[in-house]
């Protein structure tokens, strides 16, 4: 009963000082924000083109790529305008197609098309559409090409006859599916990649700075005032572990509600994430308390508490999908709770898992929890007696 | 003079001795730096590697010419690594749980529909976690799929029917695309980092500096100063010196440390040097303005935390905000930040420090807007 009372009275601390109200609501949000633009999978990925061939094929290869749904094209008309505009970031690629794109291909010679990109996610899906235009163009171009070679006739006529012959030839078609079967869907929005992973970062990172939190309160000698009245410090330290607790709760709710509403997010299976989330808010608990009873001032635990709340966050996959990683950091990536959360939280959101899918991951978090926890409070019933 | 120097080796002495100051303006920076430089390191440079599993229901010469010409060279370049999976059960499997990133699947009969002219169909699965592993198989499969149509229409235009065992192969490629992006005027993932946290933690780490009198005045120590023979504008210009003491510091270490440590490629020195001083200034000049609106040092401490934060994220410091384009990128012209990293790109292709004059310039503005505004106010934080 006091430990709720001391837990009431942290939190209570925390929502009177103003300034939280920032970093648990405005801050995660703005991250999602920023990150859903940034990298945000439904983006429309922008391409500047200049087209130094008047001709028709390269006209027909500009109208092509303008027609691709997830591109937006801006025509340029000097070299060095373009490769600003994409050193700057106002465009994700440049394309030029060189001046005697026609000429080339009517020799049956190969045409190259130069292409510089800006080194990010988008201009990485840009790259294939670029090819695939590329290579739907080449289907007739070469079928020309051979046919003028093997005809002799010229390579307008041979043209005609490589349309006309595809226009009945069925095309080998590709389909993409699920694993199980099912239509795939990359995402279903540009903030819905992003949200899970922020929510655990920030289920950490806020954590993190509760370690300070405690420190303040030793400093100004709350928990000694409390010490002198007949209480136990196994009161206190369940006291204090319930408030960050809680707080690491507020900030889950917050951050899935709050995606929820204004960006839309889903998050699937009601009893499975709150569980996932519970069983990692007591991870981000148990990691406050210990490193909020081994530092001896705030100056210190806020620092560390960055290194470990962002830190971790990196390698556990919260910053950037793991699949993007060299081997080496996928191998240690698991040895970060954050790891384990994401792999849960993919379990429920892409896969449609329930409560019993992720058990295994929540059973890994708990066991983070029990060894941060167990060491916590040994740590602070040493400070607090000290 | 003399008095601010003996506020400021105080000042400093204080820091050091609970090491806070070399944990935020050196240690968190550089290790956050080598995370993500080592975890970024292959999604920047465009280095991705991914696992595909094929699945062979036809073994006819279309599924040949698939895994030979279409995924084997692929395989030789270190793009992609292919195994074989014996059942589609299997591969949907470990497609699944993510084991492989996608899985092709050639299905029983298609040379004979390929050969014939008949419609006929190659199956991708991919996997859901696995986004832009299971992109690049789709593609590789519709560029293999061209060829082949390629050929058929070849076969379709000559009128023999069939086609003839390796055309597909020997087809002309009529166009390619040669990539050209320029290693210039972006910066590598190592060098990102760095600098990207070095000037994201110069703004926690030059914080401290005129925020102390707030500390100094609660404690009572600002009082006892005051009483001495000391003008108020000494107490605030060693105040000031600390800040830009610790930033300097801060910067200058992290540039050499992770030079040789996480060879990042900062340029051109002097240029460097222009970039660093302009940005220490700013940020010591937005720092104290934010501490002369504050009441407490708690409030001073959140606050200049919100600024710092929410500068360094629009500023790009941990991922480039420029890139999305729009609203953002416009408002990330407004940081300091923003404008240190695109100096430091304006170096990297090799220009020389000329190359940063402009964004320099841009962190004085900001530099000489906040700071004269600090100045004004500055009175607040030396009043009894």
């Amino acid at each position: 009963m006091k430990a709720l009372t001391i837990a009431g009275n942290d939190l209570r601390r925390l929502v009177r000082w103003r300034a939280n109200i920032f970093f648990l609501f405005v801050l995660p949000m703005l991250i999602i924000l920023l990150l859903g633009a940034s990298f945000g999978g439904s983006q429309k990925a922008r391409l500047g083109v200049l087209a130094r061939d008047p001709g028709p094929l390269a006209q027909r290869f500009t109208r092509t790529l303008s027609e691709r749904p997830s591109t937006q094209l801006v025509r340029y008309a000097s070299y060095s305008q373009l490769q600003k505009a994409v050193s700057q970031g106002d465009l994700d690629a440049g394309l030029v197609i060189p001046a005697n794109y026609d000429s080339l291909l009517a020799q049956g010679r190969t045409a190259t098309l130069s292409y510089f990109a800006r080194p990010n996610s988008v201009a990485q899906q840009l790259r294939p559409t670029i090819q695939s235009v590329a290579a739907e163009q080449s289907r007739t171009l070469a079928a020309a090409q051979v046919l003028q070679a093997r005809t002799g006739t010229s390579f307008a006529s041979a043209l005609t006859r490589a349309n006309t012959a595809a226009a009945h030839t069925p095309r080998l078609q590709v389909l993409m599916t699920a694993p199980d079967g099912g239509r795939y869907t990359v995402t279903t929005g540009r903030f819905q990649e992003g949200a899970s992973t922020e929510l655990v970062l920030f289920i950490f990172l806020t954590s993190m700075t509760g370690a300070a939190f405690l420190i303040e309160t030793r400093r100004l000698g709350i928990s000694r005032r409390i010490l002198s009245t007949p209480t136990s410090t196994r009161t206190i330290v369940v006291g204090q572990l319930l408030g960050r607790l809680a707080v690491a709760l507020a900030q889950a709710l917050i951050i899935v509600l709050g995606s929820l509403l204004f960006f839309g997010v889903a998050w699937g299976n009601v009893l499975g994430t709150a569980a996932v989330i519970l069983a990692f808010c007591l991870v981000g608990t148990g990691v406050a308390v210990l490193v909020g009873s081994t530092f001896s001032s705030e100056e210190q635990a806020r620092p560390v508490g960055f290194l470990l709340g962002l830190g971790l966050a990196a390698l556990g996959g919260s910053m950037a999908p793991l699949e993007v990683f060299p081997s080496t950091a996928r191998k240690i990536a698991h040895i970060t709770p954050h790891a384990w959360a994401n792999d849960a939280f993919s379990k429920l959101l892409k896969h449609g898992g329930d409560l019993v899918t992720v058990l295994p991951q929540i059973g890994v978090l708990l066991g983070f929890a029990a060894v941060a926890i167990v060491l916590a409070v040994w740590r602070l019933q040493r400070t607090l007696t000290a | 003079m003399r008095t601010s120097l003996v506020i400021l080796g105080k000042d400093l002495r204080q820091r050091l001795r609970d090491r806070s100051v070399l944990l935020i303006s050196i240690v968190v920076p550089l290790v956050l730096a080598s995370i993500f430089g080592l975890i970024f390191h292959n999604a920047i440079g465009g280095r991705l590697s991914f696992k595909f599993a094929v699945v062979d229901q036809d073994h006819g010469p279309a599924a040949h010419a698939f895994i030979s010409a279409g995924l084997a060279p692929l395989e030789q370049r270190g793009l992609i690594h292919v195994v074989r999976e014996p059942t589609l059960a299997a591969a949907r499997t470990a497609t699944d749980q993510n084991k492989v990133a996608a899985t092709f699947v050639i299905p029983a009969g298609l040379s004979d529909a390929v050969g014939h002219g008949r419609p006929a169909r190659l199956t991708v699965i991919g996997s859901v976690d696995s986004t832009i592993g299971a992109q690049v198989a789709e593609s590789i499969a519709r560029s293999f799929a061209d060829v082949t149509d390629s050929a058929r229409i070849v076969a379709a235009a000559i009128g023999g029917g069939g086609i003839s065992p390796g055309l597909a192969a020997r087809l002309p490629n009529p166009i390619s695309i040669a990539d050209v992006s320029t290693k210039s005027r972006q910066l590598d993932a190592g060098t990102f980092y760095a600098a990207g946290m070095a000037i994201f933690f110069l703004f926690f780490a030059v914080q401290s500096g005129t925020a102390s009198l707030l500390e100094e005045r609660r404690d009572g120590t600002l009082a006892r100063m005051l009483v001495a023979p000391i003008s108020r504008r000494a107490v605030l210009v060693g105040k000031l010196l600390t800040s830009l003491v610790v930033g300097l510091v801060s910067l200058v270490v992290l540039a050499v440390a992770t030079h040789f440590l996480l060879s990042a490629r900062w340029g051109n020195v002097l240029g460097v040097a222009m970039l660093i001083v302009a940005a220490v200034l700013a940020a010591s000049a937005v720092m104290t303005l934010v501490a002369t609106l504050a009441r407490t040092p708690e409030q001073a401490g959140s606050w200049q935390a919100m600024v710092a934060l929410v500068l360094g994220m629009l500023g790009g410091a941990f991922f480039p905000v420029a890139q999305a384009g729009g609203v953002l990128a416009t408002l990330s012209l407004a940081t300091p930040q923003a404008w240190f990293l695109r100096g430091l790109e304006n170096m990297s292709g090799g220009a020389g420090a000329g190359a940063v004059l402009g964004p320099t310039g841009a962190i004085l503005i900001f530099a000489a807007i906040t700071g004269g505004l600090a100045l004004a106010r500055a009175g607040r934080l030396v009043a009894r």
